[in-house]
């Protein structure tokens, strides 16, 4: 009996291991500053990991198809550009469409690049971040785009509103999360994902159609990161052109810290929420704490170390080990 | 018309000629990044306005695109091109040393703009042309302080500071600048703490959403440019912290208009205009000889909710 209570708890480690590492680190930031676990913080921390959480959740889909997107704060700042010039332009009922559309479009793009032309994903992303940037800075002139009246457009409820007490961008967040968590395991969609990453050879003498999956990954990627440049345009309800540089990096730390292999065919979007959430909570703890920003970036690093180590010894069942 | 009407009017034409062709000069300018952000492409475009109403100087106006191995192309082609000045805006103050030096021995006097280079490379340089950080960060502090005296909170306020980019000359010196004179004019006034922004506006605001979590009462905000102290503005409003008094430097067009609003208290007023307008007159008064001082500042006035009618809204 009391053999299989330990089994069950080796299991549960060996599946979970990153959301054990999470729990410690709460815990342990909580300790640090009884502020960190008030509602208004935590709340806070989902909030502004929402667009970055957004992002995450599409590029999970790419990664697990095998791929990668480096494209995506780029094209983040694109749709907030775009939906922020669109808004005064057109109206915000019609801004929206236009830019899912356009970044969808870009989506598209690189998706037909890489799944119908089967070129590298590390080189079209990368060549697509500085492209889409160079669009972004056509379309606005490198001026920042503010909407002109801030006080009187329906506009800011993405960012800024709230449903029974709960930020609208954490139900957004949630909510995607949730439609695409099933997206990825309850249909034929989202297994042929697996498959085509998991051994996209393999796949294809399965008769899995590999181009039009990995295609409709960075369709799913686009959109998300459509959703993410509504809500950053509409928190801000103005933004600078350089808005999501970087973030392709913290995306695809998230992701890969939630236990996607970048070599494809694992992953889900349960542990990428988690990655988000573990990377949000350390920035904000670290300012809680108040240490300087350069001990910040050194202990970001390492807790991402250690919540990675941790989550492999625990898939290991031990601590180190001789052969990976 | 007789002869000598007619060698009167081609002797006054050749005259005009070369004293016209004697006048004219060839400046040229290598930009850090125009495009990347309002101010630098405000700054191109009043740059080559400036030029253009100077019917003396020819301008030829290159952009570096952030790349400083393209900086240094772009410099030694103006010393193939045998500009009569050089004006840089640096991509980083260390790399493009070599180059400016180049320039100093091809005997083209070099103005840096708006940021200067590190020091080791000032006796290559003629003069450098730009806001100077540290007083605008006295400045931002004389603001807070004064407003401060005006609610009578001077002796118990407590404040908090979102500096630039790690790294970055304006936001040390400005943080410094500010530093150093707020125990001058407020020696009760407590920082409690300074994070960077990173010059961004989304990060300003997750920066002043831990700030507010941690600190229950914070009187000011000092940010090291409008975009951050807007962004710091953003997470005060939605956590309904009112009566907290921002203070920025480079006044936005969106800080302007939150002063505007009654929502942010003041700035510095540095203009992307006036910047242009003091390098290109630099490059001229060194060509004419005359004599300026090495660091050869333009002023960034205060601007408050008070006086802010003097001025027009930024267009950046």
């Amino acid at each position: 009996m009391a053999q299989l209570t330990r089994k069950d708890l080796t299991g549960f480690l060996a599946r979970q291991g990153i959301l054990v590492a999470f729990a410690l680190f709460m815990i342990g930031f909580a300790l640090a500053n009884q502020r960190f676990l008030d509602v208004d913080n935590v709340f806070g921390v989902i909030r502004s990991s929402a667009i970055l959480g957004i992002m995450a959740l599409g590029v999970t889909f790419v990664v697990i198809g095998g791929n990668l997107d480096l494209s995506v704060g780029s094209m983040m700042s694109f749709s907030t550009i775009v939906v922020l010039d669109l808004h005064d332009k057109l109206g915000p009922t019609l801004a929206i469409p236009a830019m899912f559309a356009l970044t969808m479009g870009l989506g598209a793009f690189i998706g037909f690049l890489v799944g119908y032309l089967k070129l590298n994903s590390l080189i079209v992303t990368l060549g697509m971040l500085s492209a889409i940037h160079g669009l972004t800075l056509t379309w606005s002139g490198g001026k920042n785009m503010d909407i002109a009246d801030k006080e009187g457009t329906w506009f800011s409820v993405f960012g800024q509103g709230s449903v029974a007490g709960i930020p609208v961008p954490i139900l957004m967040f949630a909510g995607l999360a949730v439609v695409l968590s099933l997206l990825l395991t309850k249909t034929p969609f989202g297994r042929k994902v697996y498959a085509v990453g998991g051994n996209g050879t393999a796949a294809t003498f399965s008769g899995v159609p590999r181009a039009r999956v990995v295609f409709q990954t960075y369709l799913i990627s686009s959109f998300c990161v459509a959703m993410a440049g509504l809500m950053q345009a509409s928190r801000s309800l103005g933004s600078q052109n350089t808005v999501g540089q970087g973030m392709e990096l913290e995306v695809l730390a998230a992701v890969i810290l939630g236990g996607a292999s970048l070599l494809g065919g694992s992953g889900t979007i349960f542990k990428t929420v988690i990655g988000v959430l573990i990377l949000g909570f350390i920035q904000n703890g670290l300012l809680l704490v108040g240490l300087e920003f350069y001990v910040q970036y050194v202990v970001t690093w390492v807790i991402i170390i250690l919540a990675v180590w941790l989550d492999i010894a625990a898939k290991r069942g031990r601590l180190w080990s001789p052969i990976a | 018309m007789n002869f000598s009407t007619k060698m009167a009017l081609a002797c006054t034409t050749a005259l005009l000629g070369t004293a016209a062709a004697a006048e004219t000069m060839t400046i040229g300018i290598t930009q850090n990044n125009v495009g990347v952000d309002s101010y630098q492409t405000t700054y191109e475009k009043a740059f080559i306005a400036a030029a253009a109403a100077n019917p003396n100087v020819e301008t030829v106006v290159l952009d570096a695109g952030g790349d400083v191995a393209r900086q240094i192309a772009q410099m030694e082609d103006l010393i193939q091109q045998e500009v009569d000045a050089i004006i840089i805006w640096p991509t980083n103050g260390e790399a493009v040393i070599p180059a400016v030096r180049k320039a100093h021995q091809a005997d083209i006097p070099v103005v840096v703009t708006n940021s200067n280079i590190a020091e080791q490379g000032f006796d290559f340089v003629k003069s450098f042309s730009g806001p100077d950080n540290i007083t605008q960060g006295a400045r931002s502090a004389e603001i807070m302080c004064d407003k401060f005296k005006e609610m009578g909170i001077e002796d118990e306020a407590q404040i908090v500071q979102i500096s630039g980019q790690p790294g970055y000359t304006t936001a040390i010196e400005r943080a410094k600048g500010f530093e150093d004179r707020l125990p001058e004019v407020c020696p009760n006034v407590t920082l409690m703490e300074t994070q960077p922004g990173d010059w961004n506006r989304e990060k300003s605001q997750q920066v002043m959403e831990a700030f507010l979590v941690k600190y229950d009462d914070i009187d000011g905000v000092y940010a090291g440019d409008d975009n951050m102290g807007v962004g710091a503005l953003n997470a005060a409003k939605a956590a309904g912290r009112d009566g907290i008094i921002f203070v920025g430097a480079t006044n936005f067009a969106v800080g302007y208009e939150a002063m505007a609003a009654g929502d942010y208290w003041g700035s510095i007023y540095q203009s992307p205009v006036d910047d242009a307008e003091a390098a290109l007159q630099t490059a001229i008064d060194i060509l004419e000889g005359k004599e300026l001082p090495f660091l050869n500042y333009f002023d960034t006035p205060k601007i408050t909710q008070d006086n802010m009618g003097e001025f027009d809204k930024p267009v950046f």
